[in-house]
């Protein structure tokens, strides 16, 4: 053989194949159990195809018939437009809403879009290629305004739902995707990531929350897309701030001080650290050697933790935690957008045609 | 298994009399559904009976009686959660039995967002928040760093002033384990909603509180990140004979948050005191140095090269003239959001 013993050795243990396949199944049916993932199906889908991205096999499904699919879960202004408020992307089809990917929207009593769904559903529509002409953008922008409460964070659904910085950051994608700030209002969401920042320098997930990996990632992944990072947090903060990341590495990464390890952190807070310039001064060994222990050999995908079931999100994040420290045939991911660099090119071509005035906007 | 639902409420093999009116609405997953759950039929008859409810809107006890089935097959359905409440207030129920009814539910759920919303929201409208610290109570006893039972307690405290005895809660979880990062947490919630942290007094039995708690367990970083909180924006260095008390604990009680403090202060002291002779400041740079070697080689070596990375800057900043000392590294100059600021 011409490969070295280490490169023998990281072809073997990382089972690419498997992870396809993972995807691949996931894609199609999932068994009841999995009924709790109904309303937030079409993150399910980002996960998938995310990470078939990074393994870099979109090849192995139907583009085209995914795209369709995930039009039929927008929620398109009525001829009256009276739903502005409501439009954006739904999860999957729960509410009963009979399948169409184009409009008028139908007028229903309880039918509205969902923050991350809006988000997960861009994205995903990004990373099949496709050039976003059928998304309502002044429906999926009014439907964001709705969202947003006086403090600076948003509600999932206008009918209301926990508010928190989860949902800054998925209105911050979304506006970013669409090229188009005025789904928010910047200065109270900044205040309120600032008044997340905990006295031991992590983000909670609002003021006097304990510090966290996830909403430490959307805290600083949120001002970089609105390319704030520097103005919102001093010099002195931004290296604290670095130190309770770094401080989460065990092996592989963990969420909290005095919690275990868990294998999506290592993209949650990788990734904070690569947006923060100091990622390259983590051990990135030890990083991936606690994220392959959490891959499922016979099955595929990834798990929180050792011995445990793989599910779509760990696989997503296994996968992202690993192209981070530079995995070989992993390819890259845009540390706060979180989609692979070739679908943020994608992005950044659309926007190219969108400014020049020579794409549809609508 | 259903809980508090009475039987007739259950859907049989359609028709059955009492839905008879209804046309069921089956979920219009298109030509080629993606990420399809496999339902069996008990699930999904449930759930095309719920859609047909929630298409006509309508406010009948059936459908009240309908949303429990469907929450005990999905409690993760916010739209079932925001019809029964609106059903709740429409049919003017019981919300002393919708508080029972989700106690039983987090207690099997404790980590399903839709849940304790749902609480908060009947809390809010009973505007009685009597029950609470000591339901969140019992279900921190299960599992002591549930984020979602803190969010809550924190928002029923300071939403209804309950801060009265949560100093001595917070204890009693530091007693238990005195790793909960969780408790730590509140600890400074607490605290800096109700004497903060500007008397002197309290920042002197506070920083008492964690030496004590270094010294019965050192390895624990909450502690030291809950010492350095509450002392960082005032300069570490500026305590004082908290650096003596720290070098003395460094004999016995060694972690590598303990030396993280000591770099701190040590930076803290090159930074905020330009009054400080040279020899007295190249000998604190020293002493920094010292402990970022004693970090990357010794104490905490997964993260060798952050602290040599911080070395190197400590010293660029604050070492002697430059054509003494290697140069900076330009390449270090740290790109605060990396090249992913929009473009």
């Amino acid at each position: 053989t011409l490969l070295s013993d280490r490169e023998e050795f990281e072809q073997i243990d990382f089972l690419k194949d498997r992870h396809v396949r993972f995807f691949q199944r996931t894609l199609q049916v999932l068994p009841e159990r999995y009924a709790s993932l109904e309303t937030t199906r079409l993150s399910i889908v980002f996960f998938a195809l995310s990470g078939l991205d990074v393994l870099g096999s979109l090849d192995v499904i139907d583009k085209d018939l995914i795209i369709e699919w995930i039009y039929s879960q927008q929620v398109l202004p009525t001829d009256d437009k009276s739903n502005l408020g409501r439009c954006g992307f739904r999860g999957s089809s729960h509410i009963g809403i009979p399948y169409s990917t184009k409009g008028p929207g139908v007028l229903h009593p309880y039918d509205s879009g969902h923050v991350a769904m809006t988000y997960t559903g861009l994205c995903s529509l990004l990373i099949l290629g496709d050039d976003l002409s059928r998304v309502n953008k002044q429906g999926c922008l009014a439907g964001l305004r709705a969202l947003q409460l006086e403090d600076g964070s948003f509600y999932s659904v206008p009918e209301g739902s926990e508010n928190d910085i989860r949902f800054i950051y998925c209105a911050a994608c979304i506006c970013f995707m669409l090229d188009d700030w005025s789904g928010m209002n910047i200065q109270k969401a900044i205040e309120y990531i600032r008044g997340s920042l905990s006295y031991d320098n992590g983000f909670g997930q609002g003021a006097g929350r304990e510090s966290h990996g996830g909403w430490t990632y959307c805290a600083i992944a949120s001002l970089c897309l609105m390319g704030r990072l520097e103005e919102a947090l001093s010099p002195r903060e931004l290296d604290r701030i670095r130190r309770w990341c770094i401080m989460r590495q065990q092996s592989g990464f963990h969420g909290r001080p005095n919690k275990p390890v868990d294998t999506c952190y290592s993209f949650w807070v990788g990734a904070t650290l690569e947006l923060l310039g100091v990622f390259r001064y983590t051990n990135f060994e030890k990083n991936r050697n606690f994220i392959l222990s959490t891959q499922d050999r016979l099955v595929g995908g990834f798990a929180k933790w050792p011995d445990s079931h793989p599910d779509p999100l760990h696989a997503y994040f296994g996968l992202c935690g690993l192209s981070l420290i530079g995995e070989p045939n992993l390819r890259k991911v845009h540390p706060a957008l979180n989609i692979t660099q070739g679908a943020f090119q994608h992005l950044q071509q659309l926007h190219q045609t969108w400014r020049s005035g020579c794409g549809q906007q609508h | 298994s259903s809980l508090n639902v009475t039987p007739s409420s259950i859907v049989r093999r359609p028709p059955t009399l009492e839905w008879a009116d209804l046309e069921p609405v089956p979920q219009d997953e298109g030509p080629n559904p993606v990420v399809k759950i496999a339902y069996s039929k008990k699930f999904s008859d449930v759930y095309d009976y719920f859609r047909a409810l929630l298409k006509k809107d309508e406010r009948s006890e059936r459908a009240f009686a309908l949303t429990a089935d469907a929450i005990d097959l999905n409690a993760a359905n916010y739209t079932v959660w925001h019809y029964r409440r609106i059903l709740l207030q429409a049919l003017s129920k019981d919300l002393r039995k919708e508080m029972t009814y989700i106690t039983n539910i987090i207690e099997e759920q404790p980590k399903n967002y839709q849940v304790w919303h749902h609480r908060r929201m009947v809390v809010e409208w009973l505007n009685d928040p009597t029950e609470e610290l000591a339901f969140i109570a019992e279900i921190l006893s299960q599992d002591a760093k549930n984020y979602h039972a803190w969010q809550h307690r924190q928002w029923v405290i300071q939403e209804y002033k309950l801060w009265d005895n949560e100093l001595e809660f917070v204890e009693s979880l530091l007693e238990d384990d005195v790793r909960n990062n969780s408790a730590w947490n509140q600890r400074h919630f607490v605290i800096s909603h109700t004497t903060g942290y500007s008397d002197p007094a309290v920042v002197d039995r506070e920083i008492q509180y964690c030496l004590q708690q270094i010294r019965k367990a050192p390895h624990n970083e909450s502690a030291w990140n809950y010492l350095k909180g509450i002392l960082q924006d005032h300069g570490l260095s500026s305590q004082p004979g908290l650096l003596e008390k720290v070098l003395e604990l460094k004999e016995t009680h060694c972690s590598p948050y303990l030396l993280a403090f000591l770099f701190d202060c040590y930076e803290d002291a090159l930074e905020n005191t330009k009054n400080t002779e040279e020899q007295e400041r190249q000998e604190t740079l020293s002493k920094a140095l010292e402990i970022c070697e004693l970090l990357a080689q010794e104490k905490d070596t997964i993260r060798k090269e952050y602290w040599q990375f911080l070395g190197r800057s400590l010293q660029s900043r604050h070492g002697r003239s430059p054509s003494e000392e290697p140069p900076a590294a330009e390449a270090e100059s740290l790109p605060a959001s990396g090249a992913q600021e929009a473009s």
